[in-house]
């Protein structure tokens, strides 16, 4: 595929898209919705392509400078700033889950966004667009614009298409993204002035970069200016306020996309540019680091356990899966990083498609309160054994993604800080308490209104309802003054079936048999930890 | 003895010529046209903008040649100047000729007026950037003002503007004189006005580690608060708030950019040029000015529910990030972006900013003040004057990919490159805050349902205009390298 732009194709497809119904006057919402489906699904096909084409036998680019579907132009060379695109396996396999999330949530918006569609899948496109380029940039000054595009699109995605909270939602996402990139913008600039004072040579190329020696104290602190922007969108504790509420209030799709990609920047952000650029402030990091992430796994599952809405709660969960990510990078060791990219993969799948069942019931019942819910394995059995899949993987499950990368990544953890390990193995137990709990309360028991049945010694008591103010400040606009009783929903339709679909095959797949994914992203990882010592592969 | 004249290099001045006759026409125009046919002369004027920024072409920017004995200068500092200057012109025509000639303000002056006051304004402007001379300067930087002055006080009847203009006036004479006294001071210390004779004269009086002196001192510190004056820094930026709000919008748009020009032109020619041997004790003074205009303009204008203040306020903040690349200024380094990144700024800051005011002229509505509610639902009303908007204002926030985001890029890159990283940082730290007032804007246009009724004065003039500055805030941004170079060159002016 040599002298082929793939990688610009697969970026800027979407873009293309997004151009021609903005420019298209007479793009009825119909229209749209097409136009946007069938640009993005240019997309996905192009991202497979590239990678079946990918060469997982070549050394990594780290290690030979030469990144696979290397695309460079000169741009801005008076400050060292050249259009380079380039993947390793671990971009490589985020671009397609990226491209795949997208078409889902494209398809998941078809019916239920009824307002502004043009405008709509104009912004889903955009930010597409941005969270590829993001991916495939390897130039930092490139690396930022994507960084900063997503960031519009999805700002007004929670904005104008979100629920009833939303304007404070996007506002406060926008604002913390947006605080803690302006500092690795100084981070950036920092380091292409030490690289440049070392050598003489002007290049915003990370390639490059990773060569330079910096010295302790300027890698603590530009290491922390890089962390802090990757920390924020992971998030970790305590930079996660933004997140419980952006998903909540944005629209399924954009749950999907937020939880599926954008989280996953950060980790792959640290990946990329805080352990190549600065090892030795990543090692010094460390303890900190790892503290942070056990309190991130900890608090998320805690608070999780506690929340009456559906959505918050995964929002929640995501924390403490994401603890996870963070966890496995900071244990420099194979086991971590690979348990870490599982993570990643396999919290992308699960909790994108637990969104999107949170979704479909939101969008019959016009709630997400899990007391409004109950009995739904009766009237929707396909829905309930899709989201019992879910469920489990997102708990870990033997077998299924979730198990995988979690236990890899406490297996890394283990090693280092033995007591991180442990705590974190504890708290495996927690996720499964709020995620069955959860499921139990929406698929399986009495409906609310439904009268005790008899026979059931198990349900024969009554379960009091919450009392009314303590749903108020999560009822919002929620439409739940229009209660809408719960066994008279449908089961899904075929299109809801094809969005769940692929998520669940690939969910299996990975749990089965990870080597697959791991063979992409091991020449990459295996580069990343060579400044500290160990390899394990 | 005879006295010996010399024959001026008159080609040097084609640019300016152009705008002194394009002036004069228009005061003819004035005079000989019927009134329905004054609209014209407004595309007259951007003819002789278009025109002078084309005969820059005539000149060889490279020889740095100069004229009058000295005191005019073309280099490729003044051919920068030049391009803002106008290209900033003729986007101010184009977002206030509808305006001027709705009367949409009670006892407004006439169209040609209008005109005549502008173009004046930018050819002294031009004159600044074009100065080899401190009275040159001062003459260049009296002519953009005192029609400024003017504009500003355009709405006659209405008394926020004569508030407005009075209060810009007042201060703006008293800095005048101080700037002028500070000038005086240079002369009695180095006995020349010319600037490149007064650094060859300064540089053995700070040579070794000799202490400056203090008449030096003092004259730094009054030209200093005199240009501060003019560019809106903080602690002397009092008149800014009230003259944006007060004067037309338009002209709110002109005077954020190109009295600015003339005050950072000036500060370059004076501080750069000429005091550049003192450069350890004016960069101190500079970077503190900018830390204090970045924080307070920044800080003041969340608070802000008036747009046109609003924009005064983060025109203040803006003043800050030039100041911070000023402050990047070395003297020893070879590669210096300090000024170029300035340039830059400046040119970006006229796109965006006049842009961001021409949005405000379209939703004016008969002199009242431009309320965040007045931009309720924008987005779904006016969808293509929303969007417009919201380029400004993200611009203006610095997002990438728009020209905002370079411009800034280059300032954090002289401030980093001179040692200078805790400014870059209270830079950015500042940018954050002003993404909240930015964003408000944008969220209120897209986030909330029509509050007020309005009628939008749109005509195809103002809405090319809004176009091309939309345009020029995108394309400025992903081709900047070129402008870049280009700014970049004024290291061989200043040598």
């Amino acid at each position: 595929m040599d002298g082929i732009p793939i990688l610009s194709f697969i970026t800027y497809a979407p873009a293309v898209g997004a151009v021609i119904i903005f420019f298209w006057p007479g793009a009825t919402p119909r229209a749209a919705r097409w136009i946007a489906l069938v640009s993005s699904l240019v997309s996905l096909a192009l991202s497979i392509a590239m990678l079946l084409s990918f060469d997982t036998s070549l050394p990594s680019m780290q290690v030979s400078g030469k990144p696979q579907f290397s695309e460079i132009h000169s741009w801005l060379p008076a400050v060292g700033v050249s259009y380079r695109l380039g993947v390793d396996g671990i971009s490589a396999v985020l671009i397609v889950l990226t491209t795949l999330l997208s078409v889902i949530s494209i398809v998941a918006s078809w019916d239920p966004i009824q307002k502004r569609v043009r405008e709509y899948m104009i912004a889903m496109l955009l930010l597409e667009t941005g969270m590829l380029g993001v991916f495939v940039s390897l130039d930092l000054f490139l690396f930022y614009i994507f960084w900063e595009l997503m960031l519009i699109p999805m700002a007004l995605l929670i904005g104008i298409w979100g629920s009833a909270n939303r304007v404070y939602a996007a506002v406060k996402f926008f604002l913390y993204t947006l605080a803690g990139s302006l500092l690795m913008l100084v981070g950036i600039v920092a380091t292409y002035q030490a690289y440049f004072n070392e050598t003489g040579i002007h290049t915003l190329n990370v390639l490059e970069l990773a060569k330079g020696h910096y010295s302790h104290e300027f890698q603590m602190w530009v290491f922390a200016a890089f962390f802090i922007s990757f920390a924020i969108k992971v998030p970790m504790w305590p930079f996660h306020t933004w997140l419980p509420d952006a998903h909540v209030e944005a629209p399924t799709a954009g749950s999907v996309i937020l939880a599926g990609v954008l989280l996953k920047m950060g980790g792959y952000g640290l990946l990329r540019f805080n352990l190549p650029l600065f090892p030795e402030a990543a090692r010094s990091w460390q303890p900190y680091i790892v503290v942070l992430s056990v309190i991130a796994i900890l608090y998320g599952a805690i608070v999780a356990l506690v929340q009456p809405d559906l959505k918050k709660l995964i929002a929640y969960s995501s924390v403490s899966h994401m603890g996870f990510v963070t966890l496995g990078i900071f244990a420099f060791n194979a086991q971590g990083l690979e348990g870490a990219m599982i993570v990643m993969i396999s919290h992308g799948l699960v909790t994108g498609a637990l969104f999107l069942i949170v979704g479909m019931i939101y969008n019959r019942g016009h709630t997400r309160l899990i007391s409004r819910f109950g009995g739904l394995a009766t009237n929707m059995p396909i829905y309930a054994s899709f989201f019992g899949f879910f469920m489990f993987a997102s708990i870990g499950f033997p077998g299924l993604s979730g198990f995988a990368g979690e236990f890899l990544a406490i297996l890394g953890a283990l090693q280092v800080y033995r007591w991180a390990g442990v705590i974190a193995l504890i708290i495996v137990i927690l996720s499964a308490w709020y995620m069955m709990w959860m499921f139990q309360r929406v698929a399986w028991e009495r409906a609310p209104g439904e009268p005790p049945d008899a026979n059931d010694p198990v349900l024969r008591t009554p379960i009091p309802d919450l009392p009314e103010e303590r749903l108020k400040p999560v009822m919002g606009g929620s439409g739940d003054e229009h209660f809408i009783d719960p066994r008279t929903f449908p089961d899904i339709n075929w299109k809801e079936i094809l969005m769940l679909t692929p998520l669940a095959i690939l969910t299996l797949w990975i749990g089965v048999y990870p080597a697959t994914f791991l063979d992409f992203v091991k020449p990459a990882l295996q580069a990343i930890l060579m400044p500290f010592g160990g390899s394990g592969f | 003895m005879a006295l010996d004249f010399v024959q001026p290099d008159w080609i040097l001045l084609v640019p300016e010529l152009v705008l002194l006759g394009t002036a004069i026409l228009v005061l003819a125009g004035d005079v000989f046209l019927p009134r329905r046919n004054h609209y014209l002369l407004s595309w007259l004027v951007m003819a002789g903008f278009s025109v002078s920024l084309v005969s820059n072409l005539l000149i060889d920017w490279g020889a740095g040649k100069t004229t009058f004995s000295g005191m005019f200068r073309a280099d490729y500092f003044s051919l920068f100047i030049n391009i803002i200057v106008l290209s900033a012109g003729i986007m101010s025509i184009m977002i206030s000729t509808a305006y001027v000639q709705g009367n949409d303000e009670p006892g407004a002056m006439p169209l040609p007026e209008y005109l005549v006051l502008l173009v004046l304004s930018i050819l002294g402007t031009m004159l600044v950037g074009a100065a080899g001379d401190l009275l040159m300067i001062f003459i260049g930087i009296e002519m953009g003002s005192l029609a400024v002055y003017v504009l500003t006080g355009f709405a006659r009847d209405r008394s926020t503007s004569i508030e407005g203009a009075l209060k810009y006036f007042l201060l703006g004479a008293f800095a005048t004189a101080i700037l002028i006294y500070g000038m005086a001071w240079i002369y009695g210390a180095t006995g020349s006005t010319n600037l490149a004779e007064i650094a060859t004269r300064l540089k053995p009086m700070m040579t070794g580690d000799s202490k400056i002196e203090p008449s030096l001192l003092l004259a730094l510190l009054l030209l200093a608060v005199g240009l501060s004056f003019k560019i809106a820094a903080v602690p002397f930026h009092m008149w800014t708030p009230d003259a944006y709000q007060g004067a037309p919008t338009p002209v709110s748009g002109y005077m954020s950019v190109v009295p600015k020009v003339a005050g950072f032109a000036a500060m370059a020619r004076i501080l750069v040029e000429a005091l550049g041997p003192l450069s350890e004790t004016w960069l101190t003074l500079i970077a503190i000015l900018a830390v204090i205009t970045m924080i307070y303009g920044n800080v003041v204008a969340v608070a802000q529910r008036d747009v046109k203040r609003m924009l005064g306020y983060s025109s203040i903040g803006h003043t800050g990030y030039m100041l911070v690349a000023l402050a990047a200024y070395n003297s020893t380094s070879a590669g210096d972006r300090s000024v170029g990144s300035l340039l830059f700024y400046l040119f970006a800051y006229g796109f965006m900013n006049i842009g961001a005011f021409g949005v405000v002229t379209w939703l004016q509505h008969r002199g009242h003040g431009v309320d965040l509610d007045d931009f309720a639902g924008l987005g779904s009303r006016s969808p293509l004057a929303a969007f417009a908007m919201t380029i400004f204002m993200l611009s203006l926030m610095g997002m990438p990919p728009l020209v905002g985001f370079y411009a800034k890029y280059y300032v954090i890159l002289a401030a980093i490159q001179n040692n200078l990283t805790w400014l870059a940082v209270v830079l950015v730290v500042m940018s954050a805050v002003s993404a909240f007032f930015y964003l408000r804007v944008v969220a209120v246009m897209y986030f909330n349902e029509p509050i007020r009724q309005w009628q939008a004065q749109s005509t195809p003039l103002l809405g090319v205009g809004l176009g091309l500055m939309a345009l020029g805030t995108v394309g400025f941004g992903l081709f900047s390298g070129s402008v870049l170079d280009l700014a970049q060159k004024w290291v061989q002016a200043f040598t």
